[in-house]
């Protein structure tokens, strides 16, 4: 895999150079990915917080045995006016007037209730999961078609060029946030079909799909550029003299020289997808009820915040940890990669 | 390290943004309403004299054209700015709900069997346009609320005057039944058959008056010109409005002109909106919201002298689609009723609802004394039976799709319920829908919704009110209101026969619309899960010895004044 002096995300030009800069001795013909893990290796704050992702990811991910096993109860139980047991004693989750009870901090309603009379504690982690989900498969979507979209107008450029470009612009000029509420507001209802594709309004597919398309144009125009600028190069020149087609020089010398972009941008991409996401879910127009999600969770407390705070607060404090997590372990990975890297999303 | 320390930072922020974001309530809240949402100062604000009474209401109304808005908050101010031929006292209480003569003379005579209805229009009248008013106004006003339609112009017009069903169906170019004579001012009204309500629907904001040549289509940005003390200008849909004096009013006995201009603001945020009355950062809380539990201790606490329940004839029940799977059955819908937690959706709602079984809530004429059919609503549902009887109605299994509004606590009350119905062997999901297109998306027949939320608040105390939701006759392919599509010739006949009887003989046949309301209770049409009690709350600038709550629109605009 070649690499190359361009400025941007790809790795520096002169490894020697680099592995001059590093200020040790390195094992010889040290590549520049092994390089790459060195540096984050010593950069213990971006390994901490990606330590706490993992850590909400677990948690996330064992959501259905907390719910099963220490909670005793679903994401979408409800109760409201039934007493139950707490630590032996008898406990109406919601009073008369629909006030539900604070943390317990026992292993039912450890976190307190919502004004459904749910477990908080419970839908935070399925939230998380849903959130993450959705996070996820938006950042694979847009990942994958603005990897296509972009090398494909970058390398091809002329009238696919200029199409594509129409179609990013276009995404590009309505703000993330009303476009995701103008589709999402719309699939809700009528969910997507596609004849062998078919996906229901309520799916959490939904907001998945619009997140991810809503982002394309931001990571599609980086690699366009960048792919620009690769085409011209001497090893593309000389795969072309040897006769290799255009689709073969796409795959063996473009994409792997875009690969360190890739990487940068997928932190980026879902720290970004789990906030659009919470946002588009709190208006209203992203994951349905009764399935749980941070963003859902933040607008259900809010007519509750006078006598239980708590269903704001909780919800609000693992959205902030998990994007600000994401954010620092993806500065560290980046500066990893290449320490001279601009990368951002523009707003 | 920097960039750290700026991480961490920025994470104190965040958190910080987050709280005050939540607090602040949705991002519509500080933009709409005047400032009152996102305000936390405290004590009484001072408001100019004269100035604007604040209003804030949870929900956008359907449409403020008179002849398409059929909700509460539409009614709230198209009363004030569109009279009809009669109208209603502006009184408290029961006598809130007299009608009384608006733009014809006196209250119309009726004659030959009560099928004709004769007023003469007084003289002089002018629009908000200043545009004079005619009597052939009258039909062009009925022929547009029939074309748009209005929701109940199918039931209330089509249903009641000669030639009206033929002119919505295009088979006639305008009403036979209907005949106005400009040069007098007469106005005659032939019915099918008697029609003892017949005076409220004339008194019904849909029959107010517009001026002929009025497009035959919705303007809810830009209502039309009417006759009343108020008229309505400056429409942000979705967001505000303002009912301010009408220039062009001239003074009508038992009509008051109204002190001052009104200032709507629309905020999905019932709390913001709750926490800015009693901030005095607004004046009223809209009657139809519910105000949230966590407020209501603070709420009497610091207001008791400017808060309190009114109970007002409405019901909350979930429709049930008679037509379609799994609700044509009647042992599916039986389920429902026998096992829905009628304290737990009281609580939901903060503790303001009634329980109850029947239709017609209790201070309608006509509601059943009995006990109800599918046992005490008061005692919590039964679970074990309902599970039975979706069992053996064979619809086990039956995917259901919910329809909700937005706002609090109906949402809630849409979750509880889809989760109960999962509970008892169906399949269902929750669909919910912006508040602002709720009843024209669920009255869409082609959507044919199988359940879902709906509430009826009384347009005049007669239950033929309530009755045109289950005729078979006011099922329309849009705008539908009869939700459940309930088609029984039982309902359709008895209603039809009880509703001629006028007004005010209404107590003679009361035990026959008891044993009327009993049936639909055994059938099983309708899932009344409550009768809503109101919030009457206001800020402490408002003179309530002079604020008028009646029985038809809540609080009456034109009563409010500032101390």
């Amino acid at each position: 895999m070649a690499t190359t002096s361009a400025p941007g995300t790809e790795f520096s030009a002169d490894l020697g150079a680099a592995v001059a800069a590093e200020g040790e001795d390195l094992p010889p013909g040290i590549g520049p990915w092994k390089l790459a893990w060195r540096r984050l290796r010593r950069n213990k704050t971006a390994l901490f917080f990606g330590g706490v992702f993992l850590v909400i990811v677990a948690l996330s991910v064992l959501a259905p045995v907390y719910s099963h096993d220490i909670a005793h109860i679903g994401y979408a139980d409800q109760n409201i006016d039934k007493p139950i047991l707490i630590a032996g004693k008898k406990t109406y989750v919601l009073d008369p007037t629909g006030i539900p009870i604070g943390p317990t901090w026992h292993s039912q309603y450890l976190l307190g209730a919502d004004s459904d009379g749910r477990d908080v504690a419970v839908r935070l982690l399925y939230g998380g999961r849903n959130s993450l989900e959705v996070g996820i498969i938006a950042t694979t979507i847009t990942m994958v078609l603005a990897l296509i979209l972009g090398v494909w107008a970058g390398f091809f450029r002329g009238a696919a060029d200029a199409t594509i470009g129409v179609i990013l612009d276009s995404i590009w000029a309505y703000p993330a946030v009303l476009l995701g509420i103008a589709l999402g507001a719309t699939l809700a209802i009528s969910g997507i079909n596609l004849g062998i594709f078919k996906i229901e309004g309520t799916s959490l597919y939904v907001p998945a799909v619009v997140v991810g398309i809503v982002y394309i144009p931001y990571v599609a125009k980086p690699i366009r550029g960048q792919v620009l600028t690769l085409r011209e190069r001497e090893f593309v020149d000389a795969a072309r003299q040897q006769g290799l087609s255009n689709f073969r020089i796409m795959f063996s010398e473009i994409l792997p020289n875009v690969a360190s972009t890739i990487v940068v941008f997928v932190p980026l991409i879902l720290a970004n997808a789990i906030l659009l996401e919470a946002a588009l879910s709190f208006l209203g127009a992203g994951i349905k009820p009764p399935n749980a999600s941070w963003g859902t969770m933040i607008s259900d407390g809010v007519n509750t915040i006078p006598a239980a705070f708590h269903n704001v607060l909780v919800p609000g404090i693992m959205l902030v940890l998990t994007v600000m997590s994401i954010n620092i372990f993806g500065d560290g990975l980046r500066d990893a990669l290449d320490p001279r890297s601009k990368v951002r999303i523009a707003h | 390290m920097r960039r750290h320390r700026r991480s961490a930072l920025a994470t104190v922020l965040a958190l910080a943004s987050v709280v005050a974001l939540s607090a602040c309530g949705s991002s519509s809240s500080s933009s709409t309403s005047t400032g009152a949402a996102a305000t936390t100062t405290s004590g009484s604000a001072t408001a100019a004299a004269g100035g604007p009474v604040k209003v804030v209401v949870g929900t956008a109304p359907d449409s403020l054209d008179p002849q398409f808005g059929y909700t509460t908050q539409a009614a709230e101010a198209d009363w004030l700015a569109y009279t009809g031929l009669t109208t209603y006292a502006h009184a408290n209480g029961q006598a809130g709900g007299t009608v009384i003569p608006g733009l014809a003379t006196a209250l119309p005579v009726v004659s030959d069997g009560g099928k004709t209805y004769t007023a003469t229009l007084r003289k002089g009248l002018v629009y908000s346009n200043g545009k004079p008013v005619k009597a052939s106004d009258f039909a062009y006003t009925i022929e547009r609320a029939l074309k748009l339609p209005w929701g109940g112009s199918g039931q209330f017009y089509g249903g009641t005057i000669k030639g009206a069903a033929e002119f919505a169906a295009g088979k006639a170019k305008s009403i036979s039944g209907i005949v106005a004579d400009d040069a007098t001012g007469t106005i005659t009204i032939h019915l099918i058959a008697p029609y003892g309500a017949f005076d409220n629907v004339l008194a019904f904001p849909s029959s107010g008056l517009v001026p002929s040549g009025t497009p035959m289509k919705n303007m809810p940005l830009t209502p039309p010109p009417g006759v009343g003390p108020y008229m309505i200008t400056n429409v942000v849909a979705n967001s505000s409005f303002q009912v301010v004096k009408n220039p062009h009013w001239t003074p009508i006995p038992g009509i008051p002109s109204g002190y001052n201009n009104i200032s709507v603001s629309i905020n999905p945020n019932v709390s913001s909106n709750a926490l800015a009355v009693l901030q005095n950062s607004a004046d009223v809380f809209d009657y139809a919201d519910t105000v949230p539990g966590s407020l209501l201790p603070q709420i009497k606490a610091q207001a008791s002298d400017r808060y309190s329940k009114k109970i007002m004839n409405s019901t909350y029940y979930v429709f049930l689609n008679t037509q379609t799977k799994p609700f044509s059955s009647q042992l599916a819908r039986e389920a429902v009723i026998t096992g829905i937690d009628q304290n737990a959706m009281s609580r939901l709602g903060s503790g303001t609802l009634i329980p109850g079984c029947y239709f017609l809530p209790p201070g309608m004429v006509g509601h059943p004394t009995q006990p109800c059919p599918y046992g005490d609503p008061a005692s919590g549902g039964n679970l074990a039976k309902a599970k039975q009887l979706v069992q053996q109605s064979g619809m086990a299994g039956q995917p259901v799709t919910v329809w909700s509004q937005t706002r609090s606590p109906r949402q809630q009350w849409m979750t509880y319920y889809t989760q109960f119905l999962n509970q008892i062997g169906f399949k269902a999901t929750q669909k919910v829908i912006a508040d602002a297109t709720y009843w024209t998306t669920i009255g869409n027949l082609k959507l044919n919704p199988q359940t879902g939320f709906a509430d009826w608040n009384q347009d005049f105390p007669n239950p033929i009110d309530f009755y045109l939701l289950l005729q078979s006759t006011a099922i329309q392919p849009n705008n539908n209101q009869n939700f459940g599509q309930v088609k029984d010739a039982h309902v359709d006949s008895t209603s039809k026969r009880l509703g001629a009887t006028p007004s005010s003989r209404l107590q003679s046949i009361a035990a026959q619309w008891q044993a009327l309301d009993t049936y639909v209770a055994q059938k099983a049409y309708v899932g009344a899960y409550g009768y809503q009690t109101f919030p009457a709350f206001t800020s402490n600038r408002i003179d309530l010895s002079k604020a008028i709550f009646g029985p038809q629109y809540g609080w009456d605009w034109s009563s409010l004044t500032f101390k």
